[in-house]
């Protein structure tokens, strides 16, 4: 029958290499063909989902960003004017700088916290399972509660933090958590740790349980300590997990607008503005949609270096 | 040896400390919440921070459902959330069978760009979807929302659904086939019925990334009639004042439907994770 294939374990690339392998019986074109008239009959859902909400707004994108539309009037084609105008504005240049401070600080603190919570619950402990299901709460609760919650803690004059503080006597004076230039960063960066850590953990939770407890075994009887196992074998072994999380993250942690725009608005005086509140600003405050759009796209670029990885490393570890 | 196991005690003990400290990082912004909801509002706005409610009541969610209009947030995420997530089953389902057991040209291109789609983000596409749906009159409209939301769950379901559908014998199939069962009915009667944890976990991912959802549900909806709950939230600040007590209320409400699927499905959403990984 030619209708039956055998690359059912096959993927991506090695499909096309063992096609021609297939034996190649009397109507095997007829059966390829209507085999091809009914894949795309039902993958047309998700194509045209796909090119109409995704790939279509992505050309979107970049056409608008040529233009010098507003909300509620017709554009004219600029050329290159919005992104000439965004390199020479002070506010651009601060919050491409803040945008990769926040990133970069955001992602390593939740690779170093997520992996200590996931050494910490691979341990062998009663309930732990109990443990696992509560550290990992905060990574299905939506993302503006957990923002909305956090203002709150942040709170001057009612706060739980500074009404902690002071009642330990830690701090005399109200702290203005969120509208001190030189603390205001380091609240929203916490604040996204908190929410995203439990998806490392988890993540690499998962991948600290695949590894054989034989390969552990293996090392100590050649004499490795701990830290000699973690560095030999764990590591080694989590390295795949760790470019994958990673990556995913760096796109999710750069792109979301939610915890600034609740948390500070981008302030003070531009202190916490990073891209996607930028973008969302120009476009909806200002309502410069041309321009809006040139902002998001500025930033796309370092972005698809994350998603070419990420979408790389995805494709392999199916194929393994 | 000696010294491996005196180092495996320490670090058992290290352990058990770092989880304390996780546990309480963790929970007591989640027990702040609550305990502000069952405030009065004289308490909440005090100098002193109340550990404890002092005299524990119902008030601000008694405000929340009679002054606002939040029920109809509510019934706005369910039905946006439900169709979404019916839509996604569907859509993955269809797609990720064609890519998994078809053969035709373009699929290697097809499965890589699902991913590619995946990875792109809302932040990117909000600006020129909002001119698309300001064209098309779907602005302020709760199908404008399932629309764009489907724009990032199906790629995703189609790309989990596939690898799960590969992973499923092709012999039962094969059989079904000789045997004159068309391709569609081979799916329904023994991929489908194989695949349930698969479709658990992508059932609660659409659900949920619908549930959660803000940027899409800040920018398109204007109005009550389809106001979703996390943007409803944010109504309890106006101006400069925020209403604490009723918005940690309705906080607590619109917490529990994805938070309860997270508690029911957790064994088999950490596999979906390893399997496709999932926004975080």
């Amino acid at each position: 029958m030619a209708l039956q294939t055998n690359s059912t374990r096959a993927y991506a690339g090695t499909v096309v290499i063992d096609a021609p392998a297939l034996p190649r019986r009397p109507h095997a074109s007829f059966g390829v063909r209507r085999e091809t008239r009914l894949a795309y009959a039902i993958l047309a859902p998700t194509l045209l989902v796909i090119l109409s909400l995704v790939a279509y707004p992505f050309i979107g994108a970049i056409y608008l960003s040529v233009q010098d539309k507003m909300v509620g009037s017709p554009g004219k084609f600029v050329g290159l004017a919005n992104y000439t105008e965004l390199l020479g504005d002070e506010t651009f240049l601060r919050t491409a700088w803040n945008s990769l401070v926040y990133t970069l600080v955001a992602v390593a603190l939740k690779f170093v916290i997520g992996l200590t919570m996931a050494l910490v619950l691979d341990q062998e402990r009663r309930f732990n399972n109990f443990f696992r299901t509560l550290l990992f709460v905060p990574w299905a609760v939506p993302v503006v509660i957990v923002a909305l919650n956090w203002r709150w803690i942040f709170d001057d004059l009612s706060g739980l933090l500074n009404n902690f503080l002071i009642t330990f006597h830690l701090t005399h004076d109200i702290i203005s958590w969120l509208s001190d230039p030189r603390l205001a960063m380091g609240c929203v960066i916490a604040v996204v740790v908190w929410a995203g850590t439990p998806f490392y953990a988890m993540t690499f939770l998962a991948g600290l349980q695949s590894i054989p407890r034989e390969l552990y075994e293996a090392a100590e009887i050649d004499g490795a300590g701990v830290l000699h196992q973690f560095t030999q074998v764990t590591v080694p072994r989590l390295r795949t997990i760790f470019i994958t999380t990673v990556m995913l993250s760096t796109i999710w942690t750069a792109t979301n607008l939610q915890f600034v725009l609740i948390l500070t608005r981008g302030g003070p005086a531009s202190r916490t503005d990073i891209f996607p509140h930028l973008a969302y600003q120009t476009a909806l405050g200002a309502r410069r949609l041309g321009m809006g759009a040139a902002v998001s796209l500025v930033f796309f670029p370092v972005l698809v270096v994350a998603i070419v990885i990420a979408t790389r490393q995805m494709l392999r570890d199916r194929d393994e | 040896m000696a010294s491996i196991t005196r180092s495996r005690r320490l670090l058992k003990w290290i352990g058990n400390g770092l989880l304390v400290i996780f546990l309480v990082w963790t929970l007591v912004p989640f027990y702040w919440m609550v305990a502000t909801s069952l405030k009065r509002d004289k308490e909440i706005y005090g100098f002193e921070a109340t550990l404890v409610p002092r005299h524990p009541t119902l008030q601000s969610y008694q405000r929340v459902f009679a002054q606002t209009p939040f029920v109809k947030y509510l019934r706005n995420s369910m039905i946006v959330a439900v169709s979404t997530t019916i839509a996604s089953l569907a859509f993955g389902s269809l797609g990720a069978y064609a890519l998994a057991r078809l053969r035709f040209p373009g699929r290697a291109f097809i499965a890589r760009g699902l991913i590619f789609t995946y990875l792109v983000p809302p932040a990117l596409l909000f600006i020129p979807l909002f001119a698309v749906m300001s064209a098309l009159s779907l602005i302020d409209t709760r199908t404008g929302l399932i629309l764009a939301y489907l724009g990032f769950t199906v790629p995703f379901c189609t790309w989990l659904l596939l690898g799960y559908f590969r992973s499923v014998p092709m012999e039962l199939e094969e059989a079904a086939l000789v045997d004159g069962c068309s391709r569609l009915s081979a799916l329904a009667r023994i991929i489908l019925p194989m695949s349930l944890p698969a479709l658990a976990v992508v059932a609660f991912f659409s659900f949920t990334q619908a549930w959660n959802e803000f940027l899409y549900a800040n920018v398109f909806v204007n109005s009550v009639e389809a106001r979703t709950i996390t943007t409803g939230l944010t109504l309890f600040i106006v101006e400069d004042v925020f209403f604490w007590g009723p918005m940690m209320g309705a906080a607590c409400i619109a917490t529990l439907p994805p938070v309860a699927l997270y508690l029911i499905f957790q064994r088999w959403v950490v596999k979906g994770l390893t399997l496709g990984a999932v926004k975080g």
